[in-house]
């Protein structure tokens, strides 16, 4: 048996290296108890459930399941395509609103701040310029944080990090709400006119996650409004496959780029593939970018001239202009490994600075302050260089909206502005496109030094904001560079058009920073339009993620494991076979009787200690010594409707039940299911029996304890389970494997390590 | 010898470019002359054979290609830009902004006669000072001319004003800033300095405080419940011994 000392010592220890010497093991003493100790990475939080994806098939369930004939079954494939229809096109939609709303913020902002630039360029006091423009930067960033810090959290970062973790199975709490949409929306839009290093893309996927939630439920909680329809989908399962064609069309809206937006969907979050699926997210993603790309086009007076796929348009890439010989595959690969190591560069400092974050600026006016700093900080660095810079060149056309001339000569000027007083995606659309000579080196390195720093700092702030564009950005700089610099090395050698070397510098940045290799090579591919270039962005973003692996990894990945999200990813860790069921598993495990109490029920449902969400249902005899064999398992959440609706054996046979209760009260009660402090059960109702056997599910999912830990985690991951129950070989309940359990082994430095939980 | 006429006018008024102002009547002969051979008078095949004669019944087709040349040519320079509607002459705002212009160099002029006994000094002060006003005015409408061109030709006209205007504007430019180096001086570094350097030390005294202010963000452990029997330690302990 356990003894307590025992316990408390394997509590104590956060490392479980196989490959220590196990003395150590038995012998450490802890000096101290630390139930406190700093947040760092090697934390799982409690707070973080899974989503209830396996199917309860109890007998109400099977019923329902019997009255539906073939037609109406029919009927659900059909609302099916129609939903997604409708994801695509609501998606669309907010992605033009979004566009069109910063286009008019933006440019009115510009103008401002270029008038007065040019006042006071003649009149001297250029400093007031420059509070001007830190000041509106300052102010329009602190609505955007403020809505964010107080009234809507978890809509903060890019939001990419959070649909991953639900399409793994984690339910985020409010991440697909309403609320959390508007906030969003919102957020992103001040964000990008206040002139943070940003890109409004990353939160789109967010959007569209949000709206193909809250479509495909045909109500909204938040508004208090059931229209009525689409009950068949109020539960986790079909939650799950809409919001990853959601997310597809999210990432279709974004960048133009359909195909790329379901594998988006595909890598992040397969675990139950099938074709079916398939065809919805992809008929999603194309109804989204052909939506948003009418839409555009009527408004911007050219209708059905459908030249704007995404919300960043990388322009057309000519295969004759820009073609690429087989000689320049070795340089794009070196090009990948900078862009690796520059990107495990970001990722570190970020993650220094993500860290200093969440140990100290954890109040939410904290926040608003750091986010205002960081904005007029970001201004006063794009003056500073404009101010600066003595590079003038003549404008070619109007590829500038808002020219500054500052101090240079009448007809030309300055270029360190039409850098940094453009949004970011005309500034990588001209890296890539300008004709050799636009710009002159000096001026490319310093910005492409400066925008790092200021993107690596400006990501972690409490304020929706996407990393996509940034690392395009600062990726096509450099990229660039290197071009100019090779064709200055050849002494202009027809072939090193610095365009291209801007898309390949861009992609290895981005792959360096993201880690996502099939579907941004895809995504890339879609955006630029053109699929000759889809072997060396492809060589060029596996070099990256490779190089990059060997330091740091990804940027989302690294935030969600800050987060403290139990995240599975696609195998168990490879040296963990030694590890079984038995000691992997929760235990003891709280069952119920098929027959309880209700009594007994509230008190465990109502046990603050041990938050469980699932019990299993052993057989409820008289005779206490006979072994208990497991009949099914139930949730938490249908026993408290079971408690809401007091269906209790003897109200039964009194015949005070009107009605038996249905599936349709469980799916009215989802998603926001009442904590049991509100259900009231009086004194004699404690005394009832509730019998559970017609609402708990009769065949759960079972391991035995001999199984090994890879062989659980499959079983696990690929079903997308919550609770799998443990047994022995009289098929009694053991122990209790969720998703905390198996998240806990990574493969750390040093070997298989386990991570501690920790209240968050 | 219209094209000949034509081409002596335009190579003569190349540098400066005058050929908008000097040679549109030339160019309007010619072109009148090259429609009423390309047109077919009715419906005879008759003037139809004489046309095709003239311009279609070699390789090399000389006429077309001239003609092809100077359209061109009077397309790039955008000089309808620049000539009233009927192509009769130059158009009121054209005019005033070549008076501007002539009135501009005159000043010039006139303040660099006074000092070409300095001239090895190269100072150009008086030639800032004095001709500044006119320069303004000009520089202005230029820039007038250019705003009401982008706005009324979004849809298809060319971007340019007509080439001689563009052209004069660039001398006057170059003169103004390289030559005289007449432009703005970068005046107030000193203000600029001392808003940016309190800007970007904002940050730093907002995060040593936080650093040392703020309660450190801590987590509570909890103890897992499980079995961690001597026969798991025993498993664990046989692999490795």
């Amino acid at each position: 048996q356990l003894t307590p000392s025992s316990f408390l010592r394997i509590g104590q220890l956060s490392n479980v290296d196989l490959n220590e010497d196990i003395h150590e093991l038995q012998t450490e003493l802890p000096r101290q108890r630390p139930n406190e100790i700093p947040h760092n990475e090697k934390l799982l939080s409690l707070k973080y459930e899974s989503l209830d994806y396996d199917n309860s098939e109890n007998q109400l369930f099977l019923e329902e399941e019997r009255r539906i004939n073939h037609a109406a079954f029919r009927t659900v494939e059909i609302k099916r395509w129609v939903i997604c229809a409708m994801i695509g096109i609501l998606t669309g939609l907010v992605a033009c609103f979004i566009d069109i709303v910063v286009e008019n913020l933006a440019g009115l902002k510009y103008r401002v701040v270029k008038d007065n630039i040019d006042k006071f360029t003649a009149k001297g006091g250029l400093s007031f310029s420059l509070l001007l423009w830190a000041t509106l930067n300052a102010s329009v960033v602190m609505v955007g944080s403020v809505i964010v810090a107080f009234i809507e959290p978890v809509a903060a970062g890019s939001g990419i990090p959070q649909i991953k973790c639900y399409l793994n199975g984690v339910k985020i709490p409010h991440v697909v709400r309403l609320k959390t949409l508007v906030i969003k929306v919102c957020g992103v839009i001040l964000s990008v006119v206040g002139g943070l290093a940003v890109g409004k893309e990353g939160p789109m996927i967010h959007s569209g996650a949000v709206i193909a939630a809250g479509i495909s439920q045909g109500r909204s909680t938040s508004l208090k409004r059931d229209f009525k329809i689409f009950e068949y989908f109020r539960r986790d399962t079909e939650k799950r496959d809409f919001v990853s064609a959601g997310a597809a069309a999210g990432v279709s809206a974004a960048f133009g780029a359909p195909v790329g937006g379901v594998l988006f969907s595909l890598e992040e979050g397969a675990s139950f593939w099938n074709q079916f699926l398939t065809w919805r997210i992809f008929f999603a993603s194309m109804i989204s970018t052909f939506t948003l790309n009418s839409v555009l086009s009527v408004y911007h007076g050219n209708a059905w001239d459908l030249s704007s796929p995404g919300l960043i348009n990388f322009g057309r890439f000519d295969s004759e202009k820009m073609g690429y010989t087989i000689q320049e595959i070795p340089i794009f690969i070196f090009m990948g490994v900078v862009g690796g190591i520059l990107g495990a560069l970001f990722n570190a400092l970020n993650y220094w600075l993500t860290m200093f974050r969440i140990r100290y600026i954890h109040r939410p006016c904290l926040q608003v302050v750091e986010a205002m700093l960081v904005a007029a900080v970001t201004a006063t660095v794009g003056f500073v260089m404009i101010y600066c810079s003595r590079d003038c060149q003549p404008i070619q056309g109007s590829s500038v909206a808002y020219p500054l001339q500052l101090f240079c000569a009448d007809g030309e000027y300055n270029s360190m502005a039409t850098a940094f007083f453009n949004t970011p995606e005309k500034s990588v659309v001209n890296l890539f496109h300008d004709p050799p000579g636009s710009y002159n080196p000096m001026t490319l390195g310093m910005f492409t030094l400066m925008y790092f720093f200021l993107a690596c700092w400006t990501y972690g702030l409490t304020v929706s904001a996407g990393v996509f564009i940034p690392s395009l950005l600062i990726g096509a700089a450099w990229g660039r560079l290197f071009g100019i610099s090779l064709s200055y090395l050849t002494k202009g050698s027809i072939w090193a058009d610095p365009g291209k070397y801007a898309l390949m510098g861009a992609a290895a940045q981005l792959g360096g920073i993201v880690r996502m290799t099939l579907s941004l090579t895809v995504i890339m591919m879609e955006a630029t339009g053109n699929v000759t270039y889809g072997f060396p962005i492809m060589l060029v973003l596996m070099t990256a993620k490779i190089v990059g692996d060997y330091f740091v990894e990804g940027l989302y990945d690294m935030h969600i494991q800050l987060q403290s999200v139990p995240f599975l990813h696609w195998e168990a860790p490879v040296t963990s076979h030694s590890l079984t069921a038995r000691e992997v598993m929760s235990t003891p495990v709280t069952c119920l009787r098929r027959i309880e109490r209700v009594g007994t029920v509230v008190d465990i449902l109502s046990d603050t200690s041990s938050n469980h969400n699932g019990f299993p249902v052993v057989e409820s005899n008289p005779d206490t010594t006979q072994v208990a064999g497991l009949r099914g398992l139930i949730l938490r959440s249908q026993l408290i409707v079971l408690l809401k609706h007091k269906v209790f054996v003897e109200r039964a046979n009194l015949s005070l039940v009107q009605r038996r209760l249905k599936l349709k009260d469980f799916r009215d009660a989802y998603p926001r299911f009442p904590p049991i402090q509100s259900i009231h059960v009086s004194q004699d109702e404690r005394e009832c029996m509730i019998d559970l056997s017609e609402f708990m599910n009769p065949s759960p999912y079972t391991v035995p304890q001999e199984a090994s830990l890879p062989r659980v985690f499959k079983l696990f991951r690929a079903l997308g389970l919550r609770h799998l129950v443990v047994v022995d070989n009289r098929n009694e309940v053991v122990g209790m494997v969720t998703r905390k359990d198996l998240a806990r082994y990574r493969l750390g430095k040093e070997g298989l390590e386990e991570l501690s939980l920790a209240q968050t | 010898e219209g094209s000949a006429a034509l081409t002596g006018c335009l190579g003569r008024r190349a540098r400066p470019v005058r050929l908008c102002q000097g040679c549109h009547g030339h160019y309007r002969r010619l072109l009148a002359l090259y429609g009423s051979i390309a047109r077919a008078v009715g419906n005879s095949s008759e003037s139809h054979n004489c046309a095709k004669s003239i311009l279609t019944s070699d390789r090399l087709q000389i006429v077309v290609t001239l003609s092809e040349f100077f359209n061109e040519t009077w397309e790039a320079a955008n000089c309808a830009n620049c000539l009233k509607n009927n192509s009769e002459g130059l158009s009121n705002s054209t005019e005033e902004f070549l008076d501007l212009f002539n009135k501009s160099l005159t000043c010039f002029e006139h303040n660099l006669q006074g000092e070409t006994v300095y001239l090895s000094l190269n100072n150009y002060t008086e030639v800032c000072k004095n001709c500044n006003e006119t320069y303004t005015k000009l520089n202005d409408l230029y820039n007038n001319l250019q705003r009401m061109n982008r706005k009324g030709g979004e849809s298809g006209h060319s971007a340019h004003l007509c080439i001689d205007v563009e052209d004069a504007m660039n001398i006057t430019r170059k003169l103004w800033s390289r030559t005289f180096n007449c432009s703005l001086p970068c005046s107030d570094t000193v203000p600029v300095i001392a808003v940016s350097s309190f800007i970007l030390f904002l940050p730093i005294v907002f995060y040593l405080s936080s650093f040392l202010h703020s309660k450190q963000k801590k987590r509570i452990l909890i103890l897992p419940k499980r079995i961690q029997s001597n026969a798991s330690l025993v498993n664990i302990q046989e692999k490795y011994s």
